[in-house]
């Protein structure tokens, strides 16, 4: 039960985080490559505390990591948990477009043999 | 049924939305959703094979099968068939069970959605036939339904090029 809850409030952080424009931006951006939150902030128009704001959500949520390097702490992508997230959905609708298409090609088995039982008749 | 308007779809209700034509007519569709010999043949993913243990569509009854996947393992899924209306409407509450059909958490994530929700409307198209479906999450807690609202408004803003980029990123890693 614990450990659900820990799942809980792990997933509740993902999707939280996930429900900002910015932050989606910033995720986007850290899918090119590891950076300093100065880059990070120069397309936004706000300020470095706004913008780090945004990253300890991001970090909290687990969504992307800060290096331990003194100076710049390069920020990057730790997309797991997004991954998960986006792949059960898919998953369900894969699961059902891929059962669809076996039963299409069953359908159009089905009708070839009911035209020779037809013919033969 | 009442049809949902779209906007309150758009709102609230996130749902998965899938159309098919099929090359048959509308009574061989609909005999291939609901007679258990025929339901083993398509239902299931590529390179899975299904056997069905139980198909009793009528509303209360169920649909329970076992897949079987390419590496072995399996997996149960159970349908409720909560309306029914041949040859046009089949709508059934569908989940994960252990083998006696009993349900068991979301294997994904206990905190997804456990139980769907799926409308399958069948409409004569000439001598074909076109199939709707729709599926939301339901029986599920105010979490469950906040994360999938989440999940399903991020992917509608265009968050999916993102994923792509994700994905690219995280086949280099």
């Amino acid at each position: 039960m614990v450990q659900q809850n820990m799942t809980q409030e792990r997933l509740d952080a993902t999707f939280s985080a996930l429900a900002d424009p910015t932050r989606r931006a910033i995720l986007a951006r850290l899918a090119s490559g590891e950076t300093s939150v100065s880059e990070l902030a120069e397309p936004f128009a706000m300020s470095l505390p706004a913008i780090s704001k945004h990253l300890k959500v991001l970090q909290r949520a687990g969504l992307i990591e800060r290096g331990r390097e003194a100076q710049w702490r390069p920020c990057r992508l730790a997309a797991a948990p997004l991954k998960d997230a986006s792949d059960w959905l898919e998953h369900y609708r894969r699961f059902w477009e891929e059962s669809l298409d076996r039963l299409e090609e069953y359908l159009r088995e089905l009708q070839k043999k009911e035209k020779k039982n037809a013919r033969k008749k | 049924m009442p049809a949902k308007s779209n906007a309150a779809a758009k709102s609230s209700d996130r749902e998965i939305v899938i159309t098919r034509v099929f090359d048959a007519p509308r009574e061989m569709v609909w005999k291939a959703f609901t007679e258990r010999e025929q339901m083993a043949k398509w239902w299931g993913m590529k390179g899975m094979t299904t056997r069905v243990l139980e198909l009793d569509p009528r509303p209360g009854g169920t649909f329970l099968y076992v897949i079987r996947m390419p590496d072995g393992r399996e997996m149960c899924g159970k349908w409720v068939y909560r309306e029914i209306v041949a040859p046009e409407l089949l709508v059934v509450v569908h989940f994960s069970t252990d083998n006696t059909g009993e349900p068991i958490p979301h294997p994904y994530d206990p905190n997804l959605p456990p139980e769907m929700l799926t409308t399958t409307r069948f409409i004569e198209n000439g001598k074909r036939t076109t199939m709707e479906l729709r599926s939301v999450p339901i029986n599920e807690t105010a979490a469950q339904r906040a994360a999938f609202n989440k999940l399903a408004d991020a992917m509608e803003e265009g968050f999916n090029n993102s994923l792509d980029l994700l994905d690219d990123y995280l086949a280099t890693i």
